[in-house]
């Protein structure tokens, strides 16, 4: 059943046991798993089938520190959530993702991938993608990785037709949960938002916060500072170690082969360092992303070379003259080492008009995460020269230690962390079920769980954790 | 007045100073025709990480 307001679904007598914020595909993952299992839950969601400017700007927020995308940019707020203008680029976290790094404090999941790993084939099915070949060990230090282009499914467009049709689930558009209240064991209700006026309290046994990796944390934030400490009892960390994927163009490479890498329709190759690597250089996860250069871009990188090694540019020019595609860009994304100083605060003086503080971001790259990038080209270029694969030039500013460039990609779109995983209440807000530690009801969805970011996007881990996260609640919920 | 530039003219510093660039040292290529350097090794030159018998 689909509600285009709350005051129609009131209307009706369906009664659920369980209450998910959001229909991004955490929230609509989690929805479908519980309502297939009989389990009666409504979803509620912000915005409305389509995108419009008046909810969007209810995302609207500040950053702090490096700069960043606006916020009412890098995220929508409608039917499907960030889904419907996501890339569709996958990848699940690796095995050494989710494992403690000696040389990066507060690395390290309380689950390992094994955990997620039973859910994979959902998670192929849901976002239509073919199997991963596995990687391909390129050297001791490079891996040759696989990134998958999904046909970027819109979660709304998807599953309108299924959860319109079902029996056990309600979504109920534009109908925003402002804030919660809770008596630091339980949720106790959602004061909601509708139609510009409140609409009052909703209660239900559980609640799922999957409102998505900024505004989870706003949303118990803002809750646990009007429920004085009742919705979030170990609030320590809550909207803390917030992370993204930096993204920038590290260089160029020529190759003696292109077509060595070549692997998918859209020409690029994608390459990640052995955890033995990043441990011997003390740095995180990234990502190089291999794509062809335009011709012009080869003939002043062939000039360039040819003031450092003549020969070499020469057999360039040669390759070039027959036609070869022999060079290409190199775009680093890279993980983010975990700071608690990276985090989602709630501004002193800038409100939503339902009332709610938007959100002050502070965000801030350090030396361990220029470090990554310099060194994880270094072994990059390394590698291809000891295979004979080809050469490797690192950006100026990045060997020479200056500011990152401001005209470039930036980042992901990728917002994790801010109610991380973990044991130690101290330094994380959900458990390894995604619980949030103290409450008995309340649970989280999406990636403000991730302890640490890899290197990849998070859609497909995001959609695993959602799996497993309905499948745990199944369990547990009695009809 | 440096014990450097009392010992030495000031027309002698000229010239060293414009024959610096040329010297490998000081543009940041390391010695390529040494017998005993290893081709194989990896030299890091104006951002380029190549061999050293790229160099030659
Ligand atoms: C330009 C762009 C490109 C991207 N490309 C990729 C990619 O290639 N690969 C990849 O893996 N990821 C990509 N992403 C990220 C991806 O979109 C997100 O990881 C994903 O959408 C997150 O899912 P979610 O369900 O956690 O949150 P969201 O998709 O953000 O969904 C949250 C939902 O909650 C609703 N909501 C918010 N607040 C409330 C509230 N208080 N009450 C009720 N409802 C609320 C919102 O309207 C929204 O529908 C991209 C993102 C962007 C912006």
């Amino acid at each position: 059943m689909i509600f285009d307001s709350y005051e129609a679904f009131r209307a009706t007598n369906f009664t659920p046991k369980v209450c998910i914020l959001g229909s991004g595909p955490a929230g609509t993952t989690i929805a479908r798993k519980l309502g297939a299992a009989g389990i009666p839950v409504v979803v509620l969601e912000a915005g409305s089938r389509e995108f419009s400017d008046d909810s969007q700007d209810f995302y609207r927020g500040s950053t702090v520190g490096d700069p960043y995308f606006d916020l009412d940019i890098t995220r929508l707020r409608f039917l499907g959530g960030s889904s419907n203008h996501w890339a569709g680029w996958c990848r699940v976290l690796d095995k050494q993702d989710f494992e403690p790094k000696a040389w990066a404090p507060d690395t390290g999941w309380p689950i390992s991938r094994a955990d997620i790993e039973p859910y994979l084939p959902e998670v192929h099915d849901i976002l239509e993608l073919p199997d991963f070949r596995p990687d391909v060990s390129i050297s001791d230090d490079i891996r040759w990785v696989q990134l998958i282009k999904s046909p970027a499914v819109r979660f709304g467009e998807k599953y309108a037709d299924e959860l319109d049709k079902s029996k056990n689930i309600a979504v109920v558009l534009n109908t925003y949960a402002a804030e919660l209240a809770g008596d630091g064991r339980r949720v106790t209700g959602a004061k909601l938002w509708s139609s510009g006026q409140d609409v009052g309290s909703f209660t239900a046994d559980y609640f799922i916060v999957c409102t998505g990796g900024l505004e989870n944390s706003r949303l118990l934030l803002w809750s646990n500072q009007r429920s004085n400490g009742g919705v979030v009892p170990n609030a320590a960390a809550l909207g803390r170690y917030w992370m993204e994927h930096p993204t920038f163009e590290g260089g160029n490479a020529i190759l003696a082969d292109y077509s060595e890498f070549e692997v998918d329709a859209t020409n690029e190759a994608f390459f990640s360092p052995t955890l033995a690597a990043m441990e011997r250089l003390k740095i995180m996860n990234f990502g190089i992303r291999l794509i062809e250069t335009p011709y012009a871009g080869i003939k002043s990188l062939v000039a360039d070379l040819a003031c450092t090694a003549p020969d070499m540019a020469e057999w360039v020019a040669y390759q070039l003259s027959q036609n070869l595609r022999c060079a290409a860009q190199l775009y680093v994304a890279w993980e983010q080492a975990p700071q608690a100083s990276n985090r989602i605060k709630l501004s002193k003086t800038d409100v939503d008009h339902a009332g709610v503080p938007r959100i002050e971001l502070h965000w801030k790259k350090s030396e361990m995460e220029h470090r990554t990038l310099l060194e994880g080209l270094r072994l990059f270029g390394t590698t291809l020269v000891e295979k004979n694969l080809g050469r490797v030039r690192i950006a100026d500013w990045i060997v020479n230690g200056g500011d990152y460039p401001t005209n470039e990609e930036l980042a992901g779109h990728h917002h994790m962390g801010g109610t991380r995983m973990g044991t130690d209440v101290t330094r994380s807000v959900v458990d390894a079920n995604s619980k949030v530690h103290g409450m008995d009801n309340l649970y989280v969805g999406g990636s403000s769980v991730f302890c640490t970011s890899g290197e990849c996007n998070p859609t497909a881990t995001i959609t695993a954790l959602a799996c497993r996260l309905g499948d745990h609640l199944s369990k547990l919920i009695t009809v | 007045m440096s014990f450097f530039t009392k010992k030495i003219s000031r027309r002698a510093i000229m010239q060293a100073l414009i024959v610096l660039p040329t010297l490998s040292l000081f543009r940041g290529l390391p010695e390529t025709t040494s017998s005993n350097a290893d081709p194989d090794a990896i030299v890091e030159i104006n951002g380029w990480i190549l061999k050293r018998s790229d160099l030659v």
